[in-house]
């Protein structure tokens, strides 16, 4: 058996990743599992989603704790201690990293032992479908090195996305672009592993009074600690020569993300700026650009 | 018992410049990005300012506060989807009992805010905001309305409006409208009680907004707001939009801006020229089955209609 575990932001389609590749591996005739892990959190917060793939009746449940493949849609998530995508990988397994960067510099950059395989989808979904959705490209990449076959993942693209894009057009461009990346991806030689292991994963919750078990928060107003910068594809930038210091972009961030200086212009906080770009939209000068976010070589990217 | 909060302005305000600086809900929230609810409650809570307590009924806005996490600077409520005024009520009783017995300074006194999404407020929660409307208790109730169940996966509720997609009404052969029954009147249903001030708001016009709030000020009793309120991955929309529909959601008609006064109702805002419905709605892919892939006239004509007749209602559309 096959155990896949993908790692994404709410919006990038790890949900559907999953679910594509499961549906393409059940239409090449294995038995498949996938589902994702529902938690309190949304769009731009870490998701993860699992799928199974077994010649043999599949009679695990529940979340893969123990993965022989990860994928990663969100490179920021390698250094988010809430995400920690590379936990419980089995030796010998592999990583894919969607980045610009090479397989060398990515197992360098976050001490990586273990087969590592990388590619832009960020930037292909943008060429490509012009948006930054990679639920069919993670799902083309996984099956590539799950080896699942390129007729069976055509279809498995067709049944799953007719159902939410009602778009022929980008139907078609998704699906375009999901088999560049299949052929793009080199595969590798996977080793399966054992097919279940007992009562392992089972983590006993003792019954606690609602006194103990319901939380109380003593403090105020920290959120701003959680740093949700890391959710942007863009980053807004301020051209000051044009900014005319109107307030508008300051009284349509949701977040409260951006201040004035001393001398009247805004600034974001970039730790926190989730990146909505309803600033650069509703900006009546044009003043601020969209730039696209290179966590992995700027600052911010390391926090 | 609650007395007028010195802290709080009352005089209006003319633009978005002279909107306060101060941020009562901090940033970093599990909140969507381009969330227009929560640009929204950014607005109301630098209105109400810091001396609150805000009673939350299940909903996307009771993830905001994750343990050990709050982006409030108030204290916070946690409650089920059916009983937010009730807990209200639980919490404005303590405050007066406290106050009268001497055990709390009238100075450190708070208002009680209700926040609801849709469900909660159109749905689950109707009777217990109508028990509170019928006594009369004296809370803030701000209802965000994205016309679904948006935390669960955008089902729909009683907000939902007609001829739009949700997970659990999507359009096809036998329901080519997708949903089929008309969103509930909230503000009629909530104006039947004639509480002292009633509202709808809109996060793309935070002026009125906070306008709305400073004249509620005055007035002791249910003080209720509705906010249309954007919402990118149920409506399905580039987050950057979702200034630009809620703005349109008001150009075309369709989210009226009004208040009441002891049961009646004037409009706050009133385009000079109506945009065709169709602006609003082409933007989003919860219509989009409407336009592709055929044109479904007589569904667009018929929300055209009814926005029609509402503005005809009030002799503001000749």
């Amino acid at each position: 058996m096959l155990r896949l575990r993908f790692h994404g932001r709410g919006g990038q389609g790890a949900k559907v990743a999953s679910r594509v590749l499961g549906t393409a591996a059940f239409l090449d005739g294995y038995n498949v599992q996938d589902f994702p892990l529902y938690g309190a959190e949304k769009r731009g917060a870490p998701i993860t989603a699992f799928t199974r793939i077994s010649r043999e009746n599949i009679m695990e449940r529940g979340v893969i704790s123990d993965p022989d493949i990860v994928i990663v849609i969100d490179e920021t998530l390698l250094s988010d201690p809430k995400a920690m995508p590379l936990s419980g990988l089995k030796k010998g397994g592999v990583v894919f990293v969607n980045t610009p960067q090479s397989p060398l510099e990515t197992q360098e950059r976050y001490s990586i032992t273990d087969h590592v395989i990388t590619l832009d989808l960020t930037k292909i979904g943008l060429d490509m479908i012009g948006k930054p959705v990679l639920s069919s490209l993670a799902a083309a990449v996984a099956s590539r090195i799950a080896g699942i076959g390129e007729d069976a993942l055509r279809d498995a693209l067709e049944k799953e996305l007719s159902g939410i894009i009602s778009d022929r057009g980008i139907l078609e461009k998704n699906a375009e672009a999901a088999l560049y990346c299949y052929d793009a991806v080199v595969p590798v030689q996977m080793k399966t592993t054992e097919a279940i292991r007992e009562g392992e994963n089972v983590i006993n919750i003792p019954f606690e009074t609602a006194r103990v078990s319901s939380p109380a928060i003593n403090a105020t107003g920290n959120t701003p600690l959680r740093r949700t910068g890391n959710w942007r594809v863009f980053r807004p930038i301020w051209d000051y020569d044009l900014c005319t210091r109107c307030m508008t972009c300051v009284a349509r961030c949701p977040e409260g993300c951006i201040q004035v200086n001393e001398d009247g212009y805004p600034y974001a906080d970039y730790e926190n700026c989730k990146g909505c770009l309803i600033c650069a939209r509703e900006c009546p000068v044009k003043a601020i650009n969209d730039v696209r976010e290179m966590h992995s070589q700027s600052e911010e990217g390391e926090l | 018992m609650q007395g007028r909060d010195k802290d709080m302005d009352t005089a209006p305000i003319r633009s978005i410049r002279e909107i306060p600086p101060e941020e009562n809900v901090l940033s970093g929230t599990p909140a969507c990005a381009g969330c227009g609810g929560l640009l929204t409650l950014r607005h109301c809570l630098k209105a109400l300012g810091e001396k609150i307590v805000i009673v939350n009924a299940a909903s996307c806005f009771t993830l905001l506060s994750i343990y050990p996490f709050t982006p409030f600077k108030n204290s916070w409520l946690y409650t089920a989807m059916a009983c937010a005024p009730a807990g209200a009520q639980g919490v404005r009783d303590a405050l007066d009992i406290l106050i009268k017995k001497g055990k709390l300074d009238p100075e450190e006194n708070l208002k009680v805010v209700v926040l609801t999404g849709d469900g909660s407020a159109y749905d689950m929660g109707l009777s217990s905001t109508s028990g509170a409307l019928y006594r009369n208790l004296d809370f803030y109730y701000i209802c965000y309305d994205n016309e679904a169940y948006g935390n669960t996966g955008f089902q729909q509720s009683g907000a939902t409006p007609f001829g739009s997609r949700t997970a659990t009404s999507p359009p096809g052969g036998v329901r080519p409208a997708g949903t089929q029954l008309q969103k509930k009147d909230l503000f009629e249903i909530w104006n039947s009680h004639n509480p002292p001030y009633l509202a709808t708001i809109s996060p793309a016009y935070p002026v009125d907004l906070m306008n709305k709030f400073r004249k509620a000020e005055q007035y002791k009793g249910p003080k209720l707001f509705i906010s249309h309120s954007s919402c990118p991955p149920g409506w399905g929309f580039d987050p950057s939009q979702s200034v630009s529909l809620a703005k349109l959601s008001v150009e075309t008609g369709i989210w009226p801006l009004k208040e009441s006064v002891h049961g009646k109702v004037e409009h706050t805002f009133v385009p000079k020229k109506f945009k065709p419905v169709e602006d609003y709605l082409k933007e989003q892919e919860r219509f989009a089955h409407l336009f592709k892939p055929v044109r479904q006239e007589d569904i667009l004509k018929s929300i055209q209609g009814m926005v029609d007749e509402y503005w005809r209602k009030y002799k503001l559309l000749p």
